[in-house]
C-alpha cells in the first residue's frame, strides 16, 4: 500500500509489510468462569505469535528494530503482551496496539486469539492497517516510566478532500509543528498506520505518554494549528496494564476465594 | 484460493453530487479500471447492493480476494485515483470460517 500522505520532518516512510493490529475491547458480562483454563490458552497463542514476529506491547513497538540500549534502564518487560485500561472514561474497557509481520499475519492471528478464549473474554473491534510511518521516540520519553497510552483514530473529512495538493502541503506542516511539540513533550510516537482499508478510518496513531496533562495540553496545540480542521478523529486515554493483571482482575470479579485460580 | 471477503461500504460525498455528469462519467471509468485491475490480480467481484434504506451507507460492494495484502493494493489503488474524494467509506476484511467453509 502507498503513503497516504507524504513524508513530514517528524514522520518517515517505514519499510516492509508490518501491520497494525489495533483493538477495542470490553469484557463479557458476565465474566467467564473457567478463566484459569482460557488464559494457558491464550498465553500459548500469544507466544506463537511473538515467535512469529509479533510485537505484543506499544513499548515493543516503538523499540523497533533497534536492539536494547546497554546504557537505558532496562524497560518493563516489553515483550509481554500489554494493553491498556480506558474502562475509567470511555465505552471500550481495553485498547491496545499489536504489531504483526504481515496483514496475512495479522487477519490469521485475530481470529487464532479469538478462538484461544479471547472471544470468551471480551467483544472486541479489531483494526488492522499497514504501517506507513516508523516510530518517534526522542530524548524526552521516559520510556518505561510514561505509562499512559493515547490511541487516536481519524479520518479526513470532505474538506480534506477537496483540498489541494498545496493546501495538504501547508496543513502537514502545521501539524508537523504540532507533532514535533509533543515529542518534545515526552510523547513516543508509534508512527502512524493505515486503517483505510479495513475500517472507517483513515489512520491510528498511538502515543506512549506521561499522563492525561500532557495530552490535554498536545490537543489544545493541534487544536491551534487547525489539526482538526481537516479530520474526524475519535482518541482513548489508557493506562498500562499487563494483559496478565487483565487477567488477574478478571479471576478476582469471577471467584470470591480471591487467589485460587491459577495465573500463567 | 479466494479464502478473503472483502466488504466495502459506500456513501457518496456532496463532492459526488456536485460532479457534473461528464466528470462523473470520467470519474467511475478511472475507478473501473482499477477494478478490473484487481480482477486482473485474482479479486472476485460478487455484487453491488443498494443498502440505503437500512444503514448509513448507500452502497455495499462484496469482494473475495487471495489475501488481505490484495483487498488492500485494490483499496490504495482506488485511493489513489480518487475515490475517497468521491465517496465516504467503511471496509471490513474477514477470512472464511474454517468451520464453514464454502463449498
Amino acid at each position: 500500500m502507498s503513503l497516504l500522505s507524504e513524508e513530514t520532518d517528524v514522520f518517515a516512510a517505514a519499510p516492509g509489510q508490518r501491520c497494525a493490529v489495533l483493538f477495542l475491547a470490553r469484557w463479557r458480562t458476565p465474566r467467564p468462569g473457567d478463566l484459569a483454563r482460557i488464559a494457558p490458552a491464550l498465553y500459548g497463542e500469544f507466544d506463537a505469535l511473538r515467535a512469529a514476529g509479533w510485537r505484543l506491547s506499544l513499548d515493543r513497538v516503538l523499540a523497533g528494530e533497534e536492539p536494547p540500549d546497554p546504557d537505558q534502564v532496562p524497560d518493563a518487560d516489553t515483550d509481554a503482551p500489554t494493553v491498556y485500561a480506558t474502562g475509567f472514561s470511555h465505552d471500550v474497557d481495553l485498547v491496545g496496539l499489536f504489531e504483526a509481520p504481515t496483514p496475512t499475519a495479522a487477519l490469521a492471528g485475530t481470529l487464532r486469539l479469538e478462538q484461544a478464549g479471547w472471544e470468551r473474554l471480551f467483544r472486541t473491534e479489531w483494526l488492522i492497517g499497514p504501517r506507513e510511518f516508523l516510530p518517534v521516540v526522542g530524548p524526552a520519553s521516559r520510556r518505561a516510566e510514561d505509562d499512559w497510552g493515547f490511541f487516536a483514530l481519524w479520518k479526513w473529512n470532505s474538506a480534506w478532500q477537496a483540498a489541494s495538493a498545496e493546501e495538504r502541503r501547508a496543513y502537514d506542516l502545521e501539524c508537523d509543528a504540532a507533532f514535533s511539540a509533543d515529542v518534545r513533550d515526552g510523547a513516543a510516537i508509534a508512527g502512524r498506520y493505515r486503517l483505510d482499508g479495513a475500517s472507517q478510518w483513515d489512520h491510528i496513531g498511538a502515543w506512549r505518554v506521561p499522563g492525561p496533562s500532557m495530552v490535554d495540553a498536545a490537543m489544545h496545540e493541534h487544536g491551534r494549528v487547525a489539526d482538526f480542521k481537516f479530520t474526524t478523529s475519535r482518541h482513548y486515554l489508557g493506562r498500562r496494564t499487563p494483559f496478565e493483571d487483565v487477567l488477574r482482575a478478571g479471576e478476582r470479579q469471577d471467584s470470591p476465594k480471591e487467589g485460587t485460580a491459577h495465573t500463567p | 484460493m479466494s479464502d478473503v471477503v472483502w466488504l466495502h461500504h459506500s456513501l457518496p460525498r456532496t463532492a459526488w453530487y456536485d460532479l457534473q455528469p461528464e466528470q462523473r462519467a470520467r470519474r467511475e471509468r478511472d475507478f473501473e479500471e482499477q477494478r478490473r485491475a484487481s480482477e486482473r490480480e485474482g479479486g472476485t467481484r460478487n455484487g453491488r447492493f443498494h443498502v440505503r434504506g437500512q444503514s448509513d451507507w448507500s452502497h455495499v460492494e462484496i469482494w473475495s480476494f487471495p489475501s488481505p495484502e490484495h483487498a488492500f493494493d485494490h483499496w490504495s489503488r482506488l485511493v489513489a485515483a480518487g475515490y475517497t474524494a468521491c465517496f465516504e467509506f467503511s471496509n471490513q476484511v474477514g477470512l472464511a470460517d474454517p468451520a464453514t467453509r464454502p463449498a
